[in-house]
Formats: C-alpha cells, structure tokens, sequence
C-alpha cells in the first residue's frame, strides 16, 4: 500500500482520509484541528454509526419588535402558528414556500454528492428537467437572485426575512441585496428538514477520526519534483514521503505557498490570487449562569439592517449593528456568530456591543468569561484564511463547477499527485465531508 | 374582416422597428403612438427656445448593425456622429481620459499605470470575444428550456452547442462574467481606481444596484456590444438627437408601407374568444386587426391594456413580481457657455467626447448605498455629453446644450417625488458638476431635470425603468419577462410583446422589435 499523506483535520480531510485508507497507507496531518463539531449536511457515504445530528427545535428564535418571539421550528403547523401571530398573509404562504425550498435543496443534494456537474452536458439537463416545469423555473430564476427579493416575492413581515435571509448572507462579505444570496439560502437548507433554513451540526469529525492515524503536526511544504508530488516537509523540518497528497488547506495556500512557486501555469497561478476569500464574521464565546430560555437566537431585525451592516464593512468597518446569531449547549455556553467584522478591522469593544445586544434577550442571566475571536485569530485557531471559515467564499462565481476556479473544481491539481478536498471544494464549506468525500472517490478512480 | 395584419401599440424605437420589419414582409401594419409624436424615450425636443435635447435616450451604441443595415436607416436620415473619448475628472485635479485612439489611450494610461496600460488591451480583446460568443444570442428568440416541444428542445441543444463550441476558457470566462459584481471582475484586471470606476459604471446603467453588486458584470458587456461589428465604434450621437434615430426607423416603416398614428391612446386590447382581435382607443374607436404587438412595457401590457381577467393567474403573479425599479434621472441643462474643467482647462477633445462622474467604485457604491434605502444619491455618478460640440444645429450659436445621466435617483424615494425633490435632484448634479468645473453654476441658462417618476408620467415606462425592467441575470434571456413567455408570444393568442421588456432588453439596440417581428413572420 502506498502512502498518502492528507492535509486538515476537519470533516473534509478526515472524510478524504477514511477513503483512501481503503486502498493506501494514510497519514493525517491535522495541525492543531482536534474533534469539534461539524456543521451542514452528511452525505449519506459518511452517515456512521453513532451520528448524532442536532438541531435545535425550535430551530431558531427572533425577537419581534412588539416584544415575544418567532419561533420557527421543523414542525410545519407549529411554525405557522408563530408566524400567524405577526402576519397571517405570511403563515398562509409558509408551507408552499418551504416546499418549493425543499424541493430545489433536495436537487442540489445530489449534486453536491458528486464531483461538480458539467453544465452544458445532456446528464444535467436531465437532472435539472426531473425538478418539473415550476422546479426549474424557480431554480433558474432564483439562483442569480438576491435573498431579499426572493423573500420579498414571498413575505411581508421584516422579522421573518431578516432571520431567514441570514441563511442567505451568513460567511458572505454581501448583503442581502446582493445577487446570489438566494442561492446560499437554498445551499444552507440541503441536509435540513423542510422548513429549516440552517444546517444541521453533527459529531461527523470525532466519528471520522476514530481508526486515523492523526499527527498535530503542521505541513510547511509540499514537496513536488518534476511535476509530482513526493512528500511533504513538516514545520519542524522533518520529510515525509508519499506519493499521494490530498489538501485540505485553502486552494490559495495549497498551491501558491505550500507549493514552491514555479510549478504552476502563470495564468492559474494569477486566477487563484484573485479567489475571493475575505473573512468577515467574528465569533463571541461567553459563559451564562443560567439557561438563556434559546437554543439559537437571530438578531436580524429586517433586510434593510442587514444590508446595513453589510455597508459598514463595505469601508472595512465593524457593521455599527452587526448580524448576530447565538448558539447556547445544555451547559449554558453560548457562541455568537457576529457578522460584518472585517478581517483586520478593530474588534476591540466587540465583545461589550454583543453582550449589551444580547443581554435583553435571555432575561436575569449573567455573561462571564467572554471572549472574542476575530477575524486574524480564527486565521490563526483554524487555519481559515483571512478568518474566512469557507476558505473561498461561496459566492455564485465561486460556486459549483467554479469552486473555486472551473480549472480546479474536480479536485485534481495540475501537480501530479495533489489533490484537493477542503471546503474551499465544490460543494464546500456548510456541508459537512462531502468535498472531501467527492475528491477521495475522484482519486480512487484514477 | 380586420383592416390590418397587425397593430403595434406604441411608437417608441422597438414598435418602429418591428413595424417596419412586419411592413417589409408585405404585412399591412398600423403604429398606434400615444403622444403627439412618435419615438416612445428616443425623442428629440426643443424644451427651451433654441435648445434641443435627446430628453431622454442620449446615445446610441447599442442599435443593432442588421437593424441598420436592413432597413436602410442612413438613406432615411440617420448620421452617427463619434463620442472619440470619456474623461473622468478627479476630485484631486487630475484627470483619466480614455480615447479611441489606441496610442494616445495608452500613453493616458500609462501615465496612472503601466500595467494597466498592458492589461487594457488584453481586456478589449477578451471583452470583444465575450461580446461576439453573446451576439448570435441578441437575435435569438429564447428557447423555453421548462417546455419538452421537439422546437425548444432543439432550441436548447443549440444553446448548449453553442456555449460548448466557444471552448473551456470562453465559456467559463462568460460565467463569470454573468456571475461577478464588475467591481470584482475589473479588480482581476486593473488598479487605477478612476479607470476601474469609470468602466464598473456601465454595469449599473439602468438598474438599481452598486458595482459591487454580483449580475453587474453583465451589464457591462451588454454595454459593450456597440463597440462590436465594426460599423461605428464606441458610443455615438446621433445628428439632431435621438429622435432622428426614432424618426429614421420611422421612415424605413412607412416607406415599406406601414402606417402611423400619433395622439392614438390604446385603451385596451379588444379580446373576443379568448384572443387579441384588436385594440379600443381611448375614445371608443375600435380597430380590428389579425394581431396586437405590444411595444409597452411588461406592466402596462398585461396588467392595463390586456387586463387580469384575461390572464392565467400564475402568469399575473409573475408579471406582478418582474422588477422595474428606475434608477436613472436625466438633467438637461442649456448653457451659456462651455464648461471649464479644473483637470482640463480652456476648450478641447475632452468636450466633443462623454465626460463620467466616477472617481471611484466606492464613489459610485456610496451612491447607490444612499438610493436602496430610497434616498437621492448626494453625489451621484454622472455620464455627461454636450451634443451641441458635435452637432451645432442643437443650440443658439455660441450656446450650449449638455445631457447629464444620473444614477442614482430611486423611482421609490422616500416619500414620493415632488417638485422640491426634483428641484434637490438638480441640485445635487449641479453642485457635484460644480467641483469639478466651477462655471458650470454661472453658465446655466435654463435646466431641466427628468426624474423616474416623470419618465413614468411622460413616456409612460413602468417605475421610469429605462430598459423597460431591471436587466438581472434573474429577468434575462429566458427569464425575460416571464419563464416560459420569453419568446414575444403571450398567453393571449393573438397578442405578441415587442418591447425591451422582452429579450434582450433596452439601450436603444431595437432587438427586441426585429426578434418579435420576425417570430410573427415565422408563425
């Protein structure tokens, strides 16, 4: 058997990993990556034994400006319960729109479970037609949409947007105005039940890592002589040699840093330097006393506040309002997803801005032990460059055959030997292993 | 028996032209036009004694070469005069000139950069290819790729050959080209930030959205399809304004035979057995004929002149959610004399060519962050012409005429356009124009400003949308106007649209009108 060497320990490299060690020696080298959780949908090749996936239920709370909450859940009647009380035009609408969702995220989940498709081919055509005259009027109109006038078409009350035009924007240095956020809506509803418009976290990296041979160390260097791949050199110095190396580094840093430049095409090299990977949400941990009476909370008043935010980060500026949305576990540890924070902004006082913003919400509890996490320290911590968790970001010119150029979307380097699986792969990061996946069968193949 | 084989709602360019093409195919046509005089938004005025103004449509780049050729337009009137250069003033003192002479632009452009000045010829080469893989899509009626029909069918293999035949590197390069904000796509390109800016703005022409809003690339290249084919480069001024482009397809149409009414309202569409037979004026009159072509927007067609009740209820639900949106304002301003640049004192080229308001992408994004939220652009982006350097007979001798584009004056500003508002809008031009040209306050002899809602009331565009709907990639091609009815068909037999609601869409290119006309002669 043969030694590949795979690169990142998160759900891609790992899910890489357990594939090839069917037919190779693998050794992972996940940095300092440990067991944490994953989150979107699990392709159905890697839904081990033990999987655990969560959702909250309800799965997402928003305070409304009249004071109580919507509460959306994945159980249809009670979701339009909720919405009924803001707006009875709104609950009417709720379930066709949930199944129209549905039935374009069911579409995209079995694209997503195989290499990027080839638009002009006779295969896809096929595919695309199977969704029906209305299934593929919606998806041909509502992919180049942005989010807000997609729920615009459908809704009226601003809460209701604002929360679900969130899925839209969230990762995206865009608005909710901008164009092809209604595609990220759809891309963060596949692996979710109808109604649910956020991906699912599973324990899929813990399960994936038992049986790994997993170093911590962290590659320096890919080695590569005559146009192959021989190894990798390790921060230390030490050199490790294989035949086959599968990264699950960004494309950017794969190919133009690990790699000595020179190997390349000058032409791919230049488009890989224009890949869009620009970080811009931070994340806020802090400790509550007591349970804060939500398992997720979206402040996300309207469209109009997120497209708000999105404009001060336009001048690489922390959003004055920032999109937030707070997980809290059993233990009362909550995480904030604080969007916009550009990378390299000021967060100093972020941490203060997010408490005061939460704080109405989860009624006598106190917030101790609060921390920030910019941009620069998410680099750091996860390896996500510029802070940004989906390595490229997924944005339409970004996605699918183009992700993260249509010359590199199947995986294969033009490097005799590298491969690529991280998320900054089609269909990439909010779903959880399945670029690693599609690339390890891609290699396997030959 | 009907008097006429077809009647065409509305005498702006596109019924023109479908008039004309439907004229020369021996079909007797009759041209209703609302106003006193045809031309729809291509329209020529003397708004002040001695001053004349292209009121609204100031350019032409985009009138198709075949519509030129076929019908002749020369020999009815129309003389292209050349814009040869686009200055953009900068707020530093400094200016970025682009001219059409290929040596001297590079010189100008080394002068900012020099690998901008590399690139830019590469950037023209590759723009040319995208806009020559789009082309033979502009004359195309959309195939319907929801319908399994043999003819769609086929409609949609070609598609794919089509896109397929253009190559890897080609086909992925219009992807993202359709796909990318042109700040984004300009930035794979160019650093000068006045160069970047000025090209980002023919992304935003006509539609409410910034540079940095993805679909914009798009919108560039459709504006770059007049500087294909060789026949006249770049933008153009048509001699005597707009209207005499209205006025030249105006005569190729009745020289073939068709006949034109003007100060003919169109009330509605006569509909008996479920079919078009017809239409009834305002005043009562009927007039029978085989077919009714709409040159009016979507809107107005389906909603006002057809009427609801007539229509599938999914097909009203669609035509409700097709995005209007106007963005655009017009200020037309007579001159005492010309301007005097600070970048570039005294009289020169510069002022015979267009002069752009666009110092920055994030100039032109602040802009339009001001007017999504229904405000007027304090400091909008400006696309400046003075016709009167080119074509003298537009102004008393010594005096002036300049057309000023603005983006962004919202259709739905906040609170409603009045007169003050208007009055602000002006303003706002002028003190913008001012800092970059100082006598521009004291030059003014008269100004007139047009707001969306004015192009609305006037030319009767819905929303004072200049394309007749937004340009998106979502309300494209086969999207256009509606998925499924993007081939000037309607639902209502007998009925065809031929506006730029229709595929490909508005800029005074008339394809729209020669595409429904020749779908009419093919049924």
């Amino acid at each position: 058997m043969s030694r590949a060497i795979v690169i990142g320990g998160h759900a891609d490299s790992l899910a890489a990993a357990r594939v090839l060690a069917k037919r190779h020696e693998v050794v992972v080298f996940a940095g300092n990556q440990g067991p944490g959780i994953a989150e979107g949908w699990v392709p159905r090749a890697l839904r081990l034994d033990g999987l655990l996936l969560f959702s909250p239920e309800p799965w997402v709370a928003a305070p409304l400006p009249a004071g109580g909450r919507l509460e959306l859940s994945s159980d249809l009647s009670r979701s339009v319960e909720s919405i009924r009380r803001i707006s009875p035009r709104d609950a009417v609408r709720w379930p066709e729109f949930c199944e129209r969702m549905a039935r374009l995220a069911r579409f995209f989940e079995t694209i997503y479970a195989a290499p990027p498709p080839d638009p002009l081919s006779f295969k896809f055509a096929l595919r695309a037609r199977a969704l029906g005259k209305q299934g593929l009027e919606d998806l041909l109109r509502i992919l180049p949409m942005p989010v807000a006038e997609l729920l615009d078409d459908w809704f009226e009350n601003d809460t209701l947007k604002g929360v679900l035009a969130g899925a839209g924007i969230a990762h995206l240095q865009q608005g909710p105005r901008s164009g092809g956020t209604a595609f990220r809506l759809l891309h963060n509803h596949v692996g979710s039940l109808p109604g649910v418009f956020r991906p699912p976290r599973s324990n899929l990296v813990e399960l994936l890592r038992k049986g790994l041979e997993i170093h911590a160390g962290d590659v320096a260097r890919i080695s590569v002589q005559g146009g192959r791949v021989t190894g990798v050199v390790l921060k230390g110095g030490e050199e490790i040699e294989a035949s086959l190396v599968v990264s699950g580094a960004d494309p950017r840093r794969s190919l133009l840093e690990l790699v000595e430049p020179g190997w390349l095409d000058p032409e791919l090299a230049r488009a890989l330097a224009h890949v869009r990977r620009r970080g811009v949400v931070a994340r806020v941990t802090l400790q509550l006393d007591r349970a804060p009476g939500f398992a997720r909370m979206a402040l996300a008043p309207s469209l109009d506040e997120l497209e708000r935010a999105y404009d001060d980060s336009k001048d690489g500026r922390v959003s004055q309002r920032p999109y937030l949305e707070a997980h809290c576990d059993a233990d009362q540890r909550v995480e904030v997803h604080v969007q916009y924070v550009p990378y390299g902004a000021d967060c100093s006082g972020l941490g203060d801005t997010v408490v005061a913003l939460l704080s109405e919400h989860w009624g006598d509890a106190a917030a101790d032990e609060v921390r920030v996490l910019s941009p620069r320290d998410l680099e750091e911590r996860e390896g996500w460059p510029q802070g940004q968790a989906h390595h490229a970001e997924l944005a339409l010119d970004q996605a699918l055959w183009m992700r993260p150029l249509p010359e590199l979307a199947r995986y294969r380097t033009p490097i005799e030997g590298l491969w690529l699986c991280g998320p900054g792969m089609h269909p990439g990061a909010g779903t959880a292993g399945a670029a690693g996946l599609n690339c390890a069968r891609e290699i396997l193949r030959g | 028996m009907p008097k006429y084989d077809a009647i065409i709602v509305g005498g702006g360019h596109n019924g023109l032209v479908c008039a004309a093409y439907l004229a020369r195919a021996g079909r007797k046509v009759l041209v209703l036009e609302r106003r006193e005089r045809v031309g729809g938004a291509a329209l020529t005025e003397e708004v002040f004694l001695g001053f004349r103004f292209s009121v609204f449509s100031y350019v032409v780049s985009l009138l198709r070469p075949e519509i030129i050729r076929d019908l002749e337009l020369p020999r009815h009137g129309l003389h292209i005069l050349p814009l040869e250069s686009t200055l953009t003033p900068l707020p530093n003192g400094n200016y970025l000139a682009q001219w059409n002479d290929h040596d001297q632009n590079r010189r100008e452009l080394a002068r900012h950069s020099l690998r901008d000045a590399e690139a830019y010829d590469e950037f023209g080469h590759m723009l040319h290819q995208m806009a020559r893989a789009i082309k033979p899509l502009l004359a195309m009626a959309p195939p319907d790729p929801t319908s399994l029909s043999p003819g769609n069918l086929m409609g949609m293999a070609k598609l794919a050959r089509h896109f397929r035949g253009l190559g890897t590197q080609r086909f992925n390069t219009l992807t993202k080209l359709l796909t990318m904000s042109s700040a984004d796509f300009l930035d794979e390109w160019f650093e000068t930030e006045a160069l970047k800016a000025t090209k980002s703005a023919s992304g935003i022409i006509g539609t409410l959205l910034g540079p940095r809003s993805p679909g914009t690339a798009y919108v560039l290249l459709h504006h770059y399809m007049g500087e294909l084919d060789g026949v006249f480069r770049a933008w153009g001024f048509a001699k005597g304004g707009n209207g005499s482009v209205s006025a030249a397809i105006a005569g190729a149409a009745r020289a073939a035979g068709a006949e034109i009414r003007c100060n003919a309202s169109v009330a509605n569409v006569l509909i008996s057995g479920g079919s078009a037979k017809g239409v009834v004026l305002e005043g009562g009159e009927e007039i029978k004929a085989d077919l009714v072509v709409s040159g009016a927007d979507p809107r107005r067609t389906f909603m006002q002149l057809v009427g609801e009740k007539h229509l599938p209820g999914e097909f009203v639900e669609s035509i409700r959610r097709f995005r209007f949106r106007g963005a655009s304002a017009k200020v037309n301003l007579a001159l005492g004399e010309l301007p005097d640049f600070i970048c570039l004192p005294g009289r020169g080229p510069h002022l015979r060519g267009a002069i752009s308001i666009s110092p920055s992408v994030a100039y032109l994004e602040r802009a339009y962050d001001e007017a999504k939220y229904g405000g007027i652009s304090g400091r909008p982006y400006m696309d400046i012409v003075i016709p009167s350097m080119l074509d003298p007979e537009m102004a008393p001798p010594r005096k002036h005429v300049m057309s000023i584009f603005v983006q962004y004056a919202p259709y739905h500003v906040k609170g409603g356009w009045t007169d003050a508002r208007r009055e602000a809008l002006g303003d706002a031009v002028v003190d913008t124009l001012a800092e970059y040209a100082p006598n521009i306050r004291s030059a003014i002899l008269h100004r007139q400003v047009v707001t969306p809602a004015d192009i609305e009331r006037i030319v009767g565009l819905a929303e004072g949308n200049i394309f007749q709907g937004e340009l998106t990639l979502q309300q494209m091609f086969f999207l256009r106007p509606v998925p499924a009815w993007a081939r000037y068909r309607t639902p209502l037999p007998g009925l065809y649209q031929c506006g730029a609601g229709t595929h490909p869409g508005g800029g005074v290119m008339g394809a729209s009108g020669r595409n429904a006309a020749l779908e009419i002669l093919r049924a």
